[in-house]
């Protein structure tokens, strides 16, 4: 093993995670500085909270819009949306969120083909969509769309950052020192527990990226993951105010 | 434009619709759906391209950035970009009900309009208009005095003009100067002598409602006609306040409590739901027409307004063959009346109208009906120009020739 690659694999696990998380605060309080240093306007309609959580579920959730205008694209977002889903969902049982067993009840074939078959297929699912998107994006540029650097930077981390976690299941694994298999990126908070050993290299890049995806959330378009349920819980309020 | 002046002009983006444009995620799945974009096929129409346009200058002058470096200048060539973007737009409000994420883009494009308004980019057929509101507080340059010609080229008997009324009409401009809509004030006016309803005009004290000056972009006149025209029905003593006009309804009932910071004093009705109460109540009792009718939902009116099942009631009363546009009530397509499109892109306006009466025609409709003065005039000249035969009837006109009135 090259010093100068471990070195920087140590990085990524013992150091990044704490500028990571600096990064991402920092841009969560940048993001929320810039909106409430606007001015607050005219009073919109009051939050009307059952409306509000109607359209939230009806176009957060099920996309109920993207439904009404363009079914294909609406399979594309829910594909999308389950696989990023459920990729975080699987994420949370390495770091002890949830565990296997929740699914015995329903007999070990099954629990075993959550856990170890279904993600496979999901990660799957999810880069297509994601190379779909980037494929779209592209092909309606400068006709329908003008892209900014960030509506692309978003797409792209995302997508290199699966590629790198299907690697990961594709390549064989690799002798890594047995300490990787709980990786300590801030200790007693942040622990990832791995059952199996994955391919080494593919691993530590992933675990590069991703941070870098999470350092990039606040800053970019990627936002609208939190933003975009507030402008639909205003959106129904404002449905209910107008009685439609 | 001076760095100070982009600055204040784009740092007018209220918080919310900060928010907004930072979530457009630019999917382009609201494109399809813009009626200027579909004509035009002009990348700078999308309202996704706007946003991006928009944000742009934003962060030139307020992003993280300009925080740190200083503001860019903001050149003529975006501020004549944006105001191609901002005014190439019907503000039919559709994009917002196709974006996923319920961006409320009514507001936010009129805001951005407010915004070119402010760097002084407002093209030039629209600037015509706020100057010609100045000078005679209708968007036509016309004399105040001839608002209430209407009456006299229809031989309207009672034009009354009352110090004080409970009741009083708010005839519009595009309805009171516009010919092909004269009979829509005298239709109105007529129904309400029939129901022997105490009621008054506001004459020459009638002002513009404002709406124009808002889309384009100029809140502040805005405010100046809010307050005289609520002075003027308040001092009359006013309960109940009837306009036929999608636009003045919808600026009244939602925007004048904005503009002025309070509730409104009076009841805001349109005509259709006047015409609803009455019809309801067994006051009027229209005879039903034969003939195949097909009605408009006005966006205002109904997306922007609220009001989406009350007319389809009162058509209930007027026919039993009536159809649908396969877009309409909430998801109604405009018919390019909106927006000021006529001042800043009339070819635009013509060709997406065009869409609407060949639908129409193609459902066997005979006659065309909507509850806007903008829209009836949209469909008037859509179908004189493309030779399109078919009778068009603000919903109004309808009830009354179904009472023998008109």
């Amino acid at each position: 093993m090259n010093g100068v690659l471990d070195a920087l694999y140590a990085f990524f696990v013992e150091k990044l995670p704490y500028v990571t998380i600096a990064v991402f605060f920092l841009g969560v309080a940048y993001r929320l500085q810039r909106w409430f240093s606007a001015p607050k306007g005219p009073d919109g309609p009051p939050l009307d909270w059952p409306s509000a959580m109607k359209y939230v579920v009806l176009d957060v959730v099920l996309f109920r819009k993207t439904y009404k205008t363009d079914k294909p694209m609406w399979l594309v977002l829910v594909l999308f949306h389950i696989g990023a889903g459920g990729i975080l969902f699987g994420h949370m049982r390495g770091f002890h969120l949830w565990s296997a067993s929740m699914f015995e009840f329903l007999g070990h074939g099954f629990a075993e083909f959550m856990v170890h078959t279904l993600p496979v297929y999901i990660g799957w699912i999810f880069l297509a969509t994601q190379l779909y998107l980037l494929y779209r994006r592209i092909r309606l540029e400068g006709t329908q769309l003008q892209s900014l650097v960030n509506d692309y930077g978003a797409l792209v981390l995302l997508i290199i950052t699966s590629i790198l976690g299907q690697g990961m299941r594709i390549f064989p694994p690799e002798a890594i020192p047995p300490e990787t298999y709980s990786v300590v990126f801030i200790p007693n908070l942040i622990v990832l527990h791995l059952e199996k050993v994955p391919s080494h290299h593919w691993f530590f890049w992933h675990v590069l990226f991703t941070q870098l995806l999470v350092m990039y959330i606040p800053w970019s378009k990627l936002v609208h993951v939190i933003s975009g349920v507030a402008t639909s819980a205003l959106y129904g309020s404002r449905r209910r105010e107008y009685d439609i | 434009m001076t760095s100070n002046g982009a600055k204040e002009a784009l740092g007018k983006l209220t918080r919310r619709q900060l928010m907004e444009l930072d979530t457009c995620a630019h999917c382009a799945l609201c494109t399809e759906y813009c009626p200027v974009y579909t004509e035009t096929e002009e990348p700078g129409h999308a309202p996704g391209v706007r946003s991006s346009k928009a944000v742009k200058l934003y962060d030139k002058q307020h992003g993280l950035r300009a925080r740190i470096l200083g503001p860019k200048a903001v050149t003529d060539e975006e501020i004549e970009d944006l105001s191609d973007s901002a005014f190439n737009c019907t503000l039919c409000g559709r994009c917002m009900e196709v974006c996923p994420f319920g961006i409320q883009t009514h507001e936010l494009w009129s805001k951005v309009r407010e915004v070119v308004h402010d760097l002084e980019g407002t093209p030039r057929n629209v600037g015509m208009l706020e100057e010609m509101l100045e000078e005679s507080h209708n968007p036509y340059g016309l004399d105040p005095d001839s608002r209430l010609d209407w009456a006299d080229f229809t031989d309207l008997e009672e034009i009354p003009e009352k110090d004080e009324s409970e009741v009083a009409y708010f005839v519009g401009c595009t309805t009171a100067f516009k010919g092909a809509n004269h009979e829509v004030a005298f239709a109105t006016a007529s129904i309400l002598n029939l129901l022997g309803e105490e009621w008054t005009l506001l004459g020459e004290d009638e002002w513009c409602c404002g709406s124009p000056l808002l889309l384009a972009g100029d809140e502040h006149s805005a405010r100046e006609y809010a307050k005289h025209n609520v002075e003027v029905i308040e001092s009359k003593g006013v309960k109940r306040l009837i306009t036929g006009c999608s636009g003045c309804y919808r600026v009244f009932k939602w925007e004048y409590p904005k503009l002025l910071g309070e509730p409104l004093k009076f009841e805001v009705l349109h005509t259709v739901e006047y015409l609803l109460e009455k019809l309801g109540s067994g006051e009027l009792r229209p005879e039903k027409t034969d003939e195949r009718v097909i009605y408009h939902d006005p966006c205002e009116l109904s997306r922007l307004g609220g009001l989406i099942e009350e007319p389809r009631e009162v058509m209930a009363y007027l026919t039993s063959d009536w159809v649908e546009f396969e877009e309409h009530g909430i998801d109604v397509r405009c018919c390019g009346g909106g927006g000021l499109l006529q001042a800043a892109n009339n070819e635009a306006r013509l060709a997406i109208v065009k869409k609407r009466l060949d639908e129409a025609k193609s459902l066997g409709a005979e006659v065309i009906t909507s509850a806007c003065p903008s829209c009836k005039l949209t469909f008037v000249d859509g179908a004189r120009i493309h030779g399109v035969d078919i009778e068009v009837l603000d919903l109004v006109e309808l009830v009354a020739r179904q009472l023998d009135i008109l």
